[in-house]
């Protein structure tokens, strides 16, 4: 059972890098372009005061992509893999956080975001896909050798 | 960095040294691109204080593009000219208000937003340049007459933002060589900045007097519009 897991723990290691990285590649990718929006849907979860929110607006969509292409390519994957990790529990409370208080927003985790019409909100599948990407999170900073990587 | 020490019998490749310094190489390079590129997001998204302002704006005024500046109520409309319900904002508003700023019964300031990308940026920077021409209001109205059902579909462009502009009496030399230079594309990265400060979170956002007025009742319904100016001081 022990040796099973050792032979495949690595293809799942890989698989799981590819996930992560490829849904921040793609996260951050799509709001590259448009830091103006990526600014306005942060300040739209009415968490952080004005300034912050735009300074994380601005530079968040690099740090995911950042993130991304070192898990793709393998180097560093365990702090890789904590620091993604870390970003989406604080996705998951920043949804949680706007759902319990009632706010009318998209979570904006791929582009668009900001304010949207009542009862068009997502907040439960956002929440179990940044759950989903937690779990794989976890797994890669427990596992974080795996194949075609740079680490070793 | 911290780094965990190596285990050599885990799974992966071949090992060695070389490898080793390729990893860091690289993370190197991801490092100084993202630096880099976070570095020039802040400042292009900063005030840009050397930018070159329509003659009607003041940043007093949030950049906005202001008309009848002393009169009671203000009316402040922060609009992206390729959103679509700043649209239908216009459509039922958007006559009447033309009309009491003729009439000099309020004041208006136009904030052109551009978060949906390029073209709102072209056409910013073309009504700031019709606005020179005293022909803002009519091409305003334009804009939104032709707006693409599609964003940055490549319908407003130099070209037929110019021609748009002779449709409205926009002809001067000026007016083509302010469209075709984008003279203001510093000033609307200004107005963009301004509005993430102001924690402007959507298009169309209406304030009367500073007080943004109700998404859900008033800007869509001319009469509920209408008693929203009465409201703010608006006579006869």
């Amino acid at each position: 059972m022990k040796s099973k897991f050792l032979v495949f723990q690595p293809w799942i290691t890989l698989l799981f890098r590819l996930i992560l990285g490829g849904v921040l590649l793609a996260a951050g990718g799509l709001k590259v372009g448009h830091l103006q929006k990526s600014a306005m849907a942060v300040r739209a979860y009415e968490v952080l005061p004005i300034s912050l929110a735009n300074l994380v607006g601005y530079s968040l969509p690099w740090i995911e992509i950042g993130i991304a292409i070192f898990l793709i390519l393998g180097i560093f994957v365990k702090q890789s893999a904590i620091a993604g990790g870390v970003l989406m529990f604080l996705f998951i409370v920043g949804i949680s956080q706007a759902a319990i208080r009632g706010l009318s927003i998209d979570c904006g985790c791929f582009g668009g975001g900001g304010q949207v019409a009542a009862g068009k909100t997502k907040y439960l599948v956002e929440i179990l896909r940044d759950c989903v990407l937690l779990v794989t999170a976890l797994v890669l900073s427990k596992f974080p050798r795996g194949k075609f990587g740079l680490d070793r | 960095m911290a780094k965990s020490p190596k285990t050599k019998n885990s799974a992966g490749g071949a090992s060695g040294s070389g490898d080793n310094f390729t990893r860091w190489l690289v993370a190197g390079m991801v490092g100084l691109v993202l630096i880099v590129g976070v570095a020039f997001s802040l400042f292009s998204n900063r005030t840009n204080t050397a930018a070159t302002l329509p003659s009607t704006v003041k940043q007093s005024d949030g950049y906005g593009i202001s008309f009848n500046s002393n009169v009671k109520p203000v009316v402040d409309i922060w609009e992206d000219f390729q959103c679509p319900v700043c649209k239908n904002f216009e459509s039922v508003v958007g006559d009447y208000i033309n009309q009491l700023i003729v009439e000099k019964k309020i004041s208006v300031v136009y904030h052109t937003l551009s978060f949906i990308g390029d073209e709102s940026i072209l056409a910013a920077n073309a009504a700031a340049c019709a606005s020179e021409e005293d022909k803002f209001l009519p091409f305003h109205s334009l804009l939104y007459q032709t707006q693409s059902a599609k964003e940055n579909t490549g319908l407003w462009n130099a070209k037929s933002l110019v021609e748009l502009g002779s449709q409205v009496g926009a002809t001067s030399e000026k007016f083509v060589s302010c469209v075709n230079k984008g003279t203001y594309a510093a000033w609307v990265s200004n107005v963009a900045t301004d509005g993430a400060k102001k924690n402007v979170n959507s298009t169309p956002t209406v304030f009367i007097n500073g007080i943004e007025i109700d998404r859900k009742t008033q800007y869509f319904d001319l009469a509920a519009f209408k008693a929203a100016l009465v409201a703010g001081g608006l006579k006869g």
